[in-house]
C-alpha cells in the first residue's frame, strides 16, 4: 500500500491563469509551458507576485488553469474528478508550505500519520513509518507535541515528514524557509535536499535563497507570469 | 477508519455547540410532552369506556332528548341478549339543605333496577346495592305515564358532596328546578354513592341521584308544559347492557345495536366499539396536530444546527483547506461533518426526552387539577418517540449535509492563502 510512487513526468502546456477580482483581472500565469522530468531538482525564483505560488498550485493539482493543460505522465489532469485528483495529491505529491499548515489539534505524530490513515495504511505500518520519519527529521522526542508547542523550524520539519509519509514522486516546497531564521533554514534545506536525493522524487522549491539554487540542477526564473529563464546545469 | 479528530474547539464555538444542542433538546421536549400526555389521557379514556357495564347507548340531540323512556325500556329488554336498558336524565338543579341559599348541582334520574346492571365492575362497588330509591322499577309512580302513583322521594348524594355540604343520610333536602325554594320538592337522603377517580367521565360531576320519574316531574320533563296532557317521559340517553358473552362479542353487539336502531330510527345508536374507535381517531388527529405544532420548534432548532455547523466550517476553512490540499478523501471530510451534526442531534434528542420526562413528572407531582391528573396519566410510546428521534436525526442529516456541502465547495487555494 505504502510503496513509493515513481516520480512522474509533468507537463505544463500553454497554461494561463486569470484571476477575476472585483476591479481589474490579474493574469498570474501567461502562456507558460514547461516539462519536469522524473527526479529533477528544480528551483523557482522571481519577484513577489510573479506567479510562483500559482505555478506550484498547478503542479500540485490544487488549482485549474484558465486555459491550457497540465499533464501527469502524459495524461491530462483537467478531465479527472476531484476524487481522483485528491487521490493523486494524497499518494503522489508531498506539499511543504511556507506557513507549515500543520493541523493545530493534532500532535506531530498524528499530523504525520494523517495522510497514511487517509491512504488506508494499517496501524502498525503507520506507526513504524512515523517513527522512521520522526527519526529522519530529528524530532523523535517531540512526537507527542502539538504544533503550538514547537518552534517554527521544528514545525516545518514535521511538515516535511508529513509530506514524505506516503513516499510521493513529487515534492513541492513553496518558500519552505520563508518564515525561518538562518539556522533553521539550513536544517530544513539540508533535509529537503537529502530526502529528495534519497527518494528519487522530483523536487520543486520556490525560494529567494541562493543556497537552494545551489543545490538544484535546474533554475527557473519567472517575471509577470512568464518564465523568463530556464537553465539546466550540466 | 476513525473520523477526523475535531478536538478542542474554541470556547466560543463550544458555546455555540451547546446552545444548538439545547435548542434541539427544547424542540424535542415539546412533542415528547404533548404526545405522551395526550396519548396517556386518551388511553385512559378508552380504558374507562371499556370499564362501563353498558355497550350500547341511545341518545338524541334535541331539547327533549329521548321521549317515552319508560316504554322503550320494555321494548329494548324484549330484544334477545339485552340484560338491562337504563334511561338517564341529567339536569342542573338547585338544592336547599337547610338555609335559603341553594347549591347548584347536577341531578341524575335513573330507574334503579336498570341502572345497576349498567355499572362496570369497578363502578359497581361505589353504589349501594340495591339502590335505596324506593320502587326499583320506577313504574309505580310513573303509573303508565300518568305520574299519579305514590312516590317515596328518596335521593342519593355523592360522597364528595356529602363531605362538602355536611348533609347526612336521613336528612331532608329540597330540590328545585329554579332558584326558588317554594317551587321545590322535599327529598329524603337515603344513601351515598362514591365517585370513580375519573378524569373526564361525567359521573364525577353528579351530586344527586333520584328516581327518574321524580326528576321528570320536578323539571317538567314528564309531560310537555304546553299541552299538559301529552306524555314526554324524557331522558338524555338510554344505556343498554348485554348479558353474558354477548357483552364482549362485537358481532352480537352490532346485531343488537341494529335491532335497537330499527326500533328508534330517529335516535342515535352508538356502540362502545364505535366510541372507542372515535376516541382513537380523535387521539390520532390530536397526535398529528401536536407533531405539526412541534415541527415549528424542530424546524427552528434544526436551522440553528445548520447555522452552527456552517459557521464551524467557515471558522475551520484553513484546517479543512489543509485536509483537502493533502488529498484526504472528500467523503472522509464530509462524513466527519455529518457525524458531528448527528452527534449533536442525538445529544439534543436524549436531552429533550429526558427534559420532557422531567417536566411531565414535575407536573404530575406539583401540578394542580386537570394538569396534574393528565400528567400522571402520561404514557411513553416507544414507537412514537422512536419515530420523533428518527425524524430529527434525518433532518439533522440534512442540516449537516448543508455544512458538508459548503466544506466540499470550499476553494482550497483560497482557504490556504
Ligand atoms: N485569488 C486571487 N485573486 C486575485 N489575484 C490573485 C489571486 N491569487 C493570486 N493573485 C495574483 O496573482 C499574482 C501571482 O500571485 P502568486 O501568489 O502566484 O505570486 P508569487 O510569485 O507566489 O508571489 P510571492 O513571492 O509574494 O509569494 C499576484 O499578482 C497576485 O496578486
Ligand atoms: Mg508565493
Amino acid at each position: 500500500m505504502n510503496s513509493p510512487s515513481p516520480a512522474p513526468t509533468i507537463e505544463i502546456v500553454r497554461v494561463w491563469k486569470r484571476y477575476l477580482p472585483s476591479t481589474t483581472p490579474v493574469d498570474a500565469l501567461r502562456d507558460i509551458s514547461l516539462t519536469l522530468e522524473p527526479g529533477e531538482r528544480v528551483s523557482v525564483a522571481g519577484p513577489s507576485g510573479c506567479g510562483k505560488t500559482t505555478l506550484m498550485n498547478m503542479l500540485g493539482l490544487l488549482d485549474t488553469p484558465t486555459a491550457g493543460e497540465v499533464r501527469w505522465n502524459g495524461r491530462p489532469v483537467g478531465g479527472r474528478s476531484e476524487r481522483e485528483r485528491a487521490r493523486l495529491r494524497l499518494t503522489g505529491i508531498g506539499f511543504i508550505f511556507q506557513r507549515f499548515y500543520l493541523l493545530p489539534t493534532m500532535t506531530a505524530r498524528e499530523n504525520i500519520e494523517l495522510p497514511m490513515r487517509a491512504a488506508g495504511v494499517d496501524r502498525a505500518e503507520r506507526a513504524r513509518r512515523a517513527d522512521e520519519l520522526l527519526e529522519e527529521v530529528g524530532l523523535a522526542p517531540r512526537a507527542g507535541s502539538f504544533p503550538h508547542q514547537l518552534s517554527g523550524g521544528e514545525e516545518q520539519r514535521v511538515a516535511i515528514a508529513r509530506a514524505l509519509a506516503n513516499r510521493p514522486g513529487l515534492l513541492l516546497a513553496d518558500e519552505p524557509t520563508g518564515e525561518l531564521d538562518s539556522a533553521a533554514t539550513e536544517t530544513v534545506l539540508a533535509l529537503i535536499d537529502s530526502v529528495g536525493s534519497a527518494s528519487g522524487a522530483t523536487v520543486v522549491t520556490v525560494t529567494h535563497n541562493p543556497d537552494v539554487a545551489a543545490r538544484s540542477h535546474r533554475h527557473i526564473t519567472m517575471r509577470d507570469g512568464r518564465v523568463v529563464d530556464d537553465r539546466r546545469e550540466e | 477508519m476513525r473520523p477526523i479528530a475535531w478536538r478542542s474547539p474554541t470556547r466560543h464555538s463550544r458555546l455555540q455547540i451547546v446552545l444548538a444542542a439545547i435548542a434541539i433538546a427544547v424542540a424535542v421536549a415539546l412533542p415528547v410532552i404533548l404526545v405522551s400526555v395526550g396519548g396517556g389521557v386518551s388511553a385512559h379514556e378508552i380504558a374507562q369506556l371499556q370499564q362501563t357495564g353498558y355497550v350500547i347507548s341511545v341518545s338524541s340531540a334535541g331539547m327533549h332528548g329521548i321521549s317515552l323512556s319508560h316504554g322503550l325500556v320494555s321494548e329494548f329488554n324484549a330484544i334477545p341478549r339485552v340484560a338491562a336498558s337504563s334511561p338517564v336524565l341529567s339536569v342542573p338543579i338547585d338544592l336547599y339543605a337547610g338555609g335559603v341559599t341553594p347549591t347548584a348541582v347536577l341531578a341524575e334520574g335513573v330507574i334503579p333496577d336498570q341502572f345497576t346492571p349498567t355499572l362496570g365492575p369497578s363502578e359497581a362497588g361505589l353504589f349501594p346495592s340495591p339502590l335505596p330509591l324506593g320502587d326499583p322499577t320506577d313504574l309505580i309512580h310513573y303509573a303508565n305515564g300518568t305520574y299519579t302513583g305514590p312516590t317515596t322521594l328518596d335521593a342519593l348524594i355523592s360522597t364528595p358532596f356529602e363531605a362538602a355540604s355536611g348533609i347526612r343520610v336521613g336528612q331532608s333536602i329540597v330540590l328545585s328546578p329554579s332558584a326558588n325554594r317554594s317551587l321545590g320538592t322535599a327529598f329524603r337522603v337515603t344513601g351515598v354513592f362514591g365517585v370513580p377517580p375519573s378524569l373526564l367521565g361525567p359521573t364525577g360531576a353528579f351530586a344527586v341521584i333520584v328516581p327518574l320519574s321524580d326528576l321528570q316531574v320536578l323539571t317538567g320533563w314528564a309531560r310537555t308544559s304546553a299541552t299538559p296532557s301529552s306524555l314526554l317521559d324524557a331522558s338524555d340517553t338510554i344505556q343498554v347492557a348485554l348479558s353474558g358473552a354477548a357483552e364482549n362479542d362485537p358481532s352480537q353487539i352490532n346485531a343488537v345495536a341494529a335491532q335497537i336502531q330499527s326500533l328508534v330510527p330517529y335516535y342515535g345508536v352508538t356502540t362502545q366499539l364505535q366510541q372507542a374507535q372515535q376516541l382513537e381517531n380523535a387521539d390520532a388527529i390530536l397526535t398529528g396536530f401536536y407533531l405539526a405544532l412541534s415541527s415549528v420548534g424542530l424546524a427552528v432548532g434544526l436551522i440553528f444546527l445548520a447555522i452552527v455547523l456552517v459557521r464551524r466550517v467557515e471558522s475551520e476553512r484553513r484546517s479543512i483547506g489543509i485536509r483537502r490540499a493533502l488529498g484526504l478523501p472528500p467523503r472522509w471530510i464530509a462524513v466527519g461533518i455529518l457525524a458531528r451534526g448527528e452527534a449533536l442531534a442525538a445529544a439534543g434528542i436524549v436531552g429533550g426526552t429526558v427534559l420532557g420526562v422531567i417536566v411531565i413528572s414535575i407536573l404530575a407531582a406539583y401540578g394542580t387539577g386537570a394538569v396534574k391528573q393528565a400528567a400522571s396519566l402520561a404514557t411513553y410510546d416507544p414507537i412514537l418517540l422512536g419515530s420523533i428521534a428518527a425524524g430529527v436525526l434525518a433532518l439533522a442529516c440534512l442540516a449537516s449535509g448543508l455544512a458538508a456541502r459548503s466544506a466540499m465547495r470550499l476553494d482550497v487555494v483560497e482557504a490556504l492563502r
